[in-house]
């Protein structure tokens, strides 16, 4: 009989937060989304296929007049599944960061947890009270130790907004300027980035201080305007 | 297992395991523990090297931590002739014990570094940071004697006493720091300064059993509760079927925590004390 009680491995919360602005049904960016995430599953149901000891939960946040739990139960890869959004309405940014924030607090998290991984994703400059939103975000602890990405797409994203939201020098915003850039980048985040929060080593907090808790990989192919671009 | 020799005399007990992740990636085990002492005074020490590109000799920092570690501690122990005052001994261990740990490992370090020069890999991994950041890792320690019981830690990883009667506790404040997957380290600038101590005296009651874990063995149990139910668990495997029967599983149960839980290295050190050493 072995000592203690039950065992489990690590939870990963994969948490991806959509701009459904009006602006995203123009030029289809809001389908090409769709497609992207899709695409993507298999290939995150793999990463983790390849790293038994960390469960990855899966959500989605949709923020637009204001902002809801597209996926609000945190869901087993292996079983994760994604309905289409759709587009309308403004940028309540400040607001999703806010629901996100409710559910990294410990508890419904767990202490043992491993770095949840958040993904914004947006075209616009928020409407709302986005420094609100992201200081509740940031007043939590995982909120803090979170692997914040950010995928801007089109010209008109708020790249500012989307660097406050990372925090870190280290780390740009993503800049999709057409489908197949997007693919790639989400491609990256549900892949390379969630192996490496899958499986982080410990180190030093005065080593984080100054950098990233979660070493972030390369990031893919940065590609400068070209005649594909569409957004 | 003699009852009379084990009359009064604290046993230890331990076991590393390379964690299930570590397993498919192929590197080594970034844990160390070590025990030194004769019974009446018992040192152990376990300790977790950060494992990450940027500690490229963490496995080698962790066998330096607690073999520099026990030998140290079990020094103080043994030099303090004067046992009635405990509260100069606990000063002395407060004040001066960290201090000596980490310079002690800063010169195991120092050493290995000589005969062992950084490659251009392990120097581009530190960046700007000092060397002996190749070696980055914690240290839990704990010493037994018959006067007094001194707990050290610097660093993530759990330590519990648990009473005759079963009860478990943590001898050592929170470290609010020590979360998601940061911790304070031997190596940054200032690690004496992150120690937490505890200095027991023994009167009339003290722990029946200590357990030293790295932190890939709490992040394996599902809650709080599972892993400090291993505490009273150990304790009772000892009363019913000996120190010996759980030397010689423990092993395999923390490759079992490892594979089912955080995929983690695991390691844990148990120091008992005789009463409870008697097969019923």
């Amino acid at each position: 009989m072995r000592p203690g009680g039950e065992l489990a491995t690590r939870p990963l919360h994969f948490i991806w937060i959509a701009d459904c602005s009006g602006s995203m049904a123009i030029d289809g960016k809001i389908q090409s989304l769709n497609t992207a995430i899709k695409e993507a599953i298999p290939h995150m149901q793999d990463v983790a296929d390849e790293n038994p000891n960390a469960q990855v939960l899966v959500r989605a946040v949709r923020f637009s007049d204001g902002a809801q739990w597209h996926v609000s139960q945190p869901t087993d890869i292996a079983d994760f599944k994604w309905d289409d959004l759709d587009a309308g309405g403004v940028t309540a940014m400040g607001k999703a960061l806010s629901i996100v924030a409710d559910q990294l607090r410990i508890p419904p998290m767990d202490e043992r947890a491993l770095p949840p991984v958040l993904v914004l994703i947006s075209d616009g400059q928020p409407t709302d009270d986005f420094s609100g939103g992201l200081q509740l975000l940031m007043n939590e602890p995982w909120g803090r130790k979170a692997v914040r990405i950010a995928i801007a797409i089109g010209e008109d994203a708020d790249q500012e907004v989307l660097k406050k939201f990372i925090a870190n020098p280290e780390l740009r915003p993503l800049q999709a300027n057409n489908p197949e850039s997007l693919i790639k980048y989400i491609r990256w985040v549900s892949t390379a980035v969630l192996k490496s929060a899958s499986s982080p080593a410990s180190q030093s907090v005065a080593a984080s201080a100054t950098g990233l808790n979660v070493p972030i990989p390369a990031l893919p192919d940065a590609t400068g305007p070209s005649a594909d671009d569409v957004w | 297992m003699s009852r009379a020799n084990d009359r009064r005399r604290w046993q230890a007990a331990g076991a590393s395991v390379r964690g299930a992740a570590h397993e498919r990636s192929g590197m080594p085990n970034q844990d160390a523990i070590q025990w030194t002492g004769n019974g009446s005074s018992l040192v152990l020490a376990v300790a977790d090297g950060h494992g990450s590109a940027r500690y490229p000799r963490s496995h080698i920092g962790a066998t330096i931590a607690v073999k520099t570690a026990t030998q140290l501690v079990h020094e103080f122990v043994l030099g303090q002739t004067d046992v009635e005052n405990l509260s100069l001994i606990k000063r002395a261990a407060e004040e001066w014990l960290p201090h000596a740990i980490v310079r002690a490992w800063r010169e195991g370090v120092e050493e290995h570094l000589n005969a062992n020069p950084l490659s251009e890999v392990e120097l581009d991994a530190l960046r700007n940071d000092t060397l002996s950041q190749a070696y980055g890792a914690t240290i839990l320690t704990v010493a037994v004697s018959e006067r007094f019981i001194l707990y050290l830690q610097l660093g993530d990883g759990e330590i519990l006493t648990v009473t005759d009667q079963g009860t478990v506790s943590k001898p050592l404040i929170k470290d609010e720091r020590l979360f998601a997957n940061e911790t304070t380290s031997l190596c940054t600038a200032e690690a004496w300064s992150d120690f937490r101590i505890s200095f027991q005296a023994i009167t009339n009651e003290h722990p029946a059993l200590i357990l030293l874990a790295t932190d890939g063995y709490p992040n394996s149990f599902r809650d709080q509760a599972g892993f400090l139910k291993v505490g009273s668990d150990i304790l009772e495997m000892i009363r019913t079927a000996g120190l010996g029967h759980v030397q010689d599983s423990l092993e395999g149960w923390l490759l079992d925590s490892t594979r089912a839980g955080s995929g983690d290295d695991v390691t844990v050190g148990i120091l008992c004390y005789p009463q409870i050493t008697q097969i019923k």
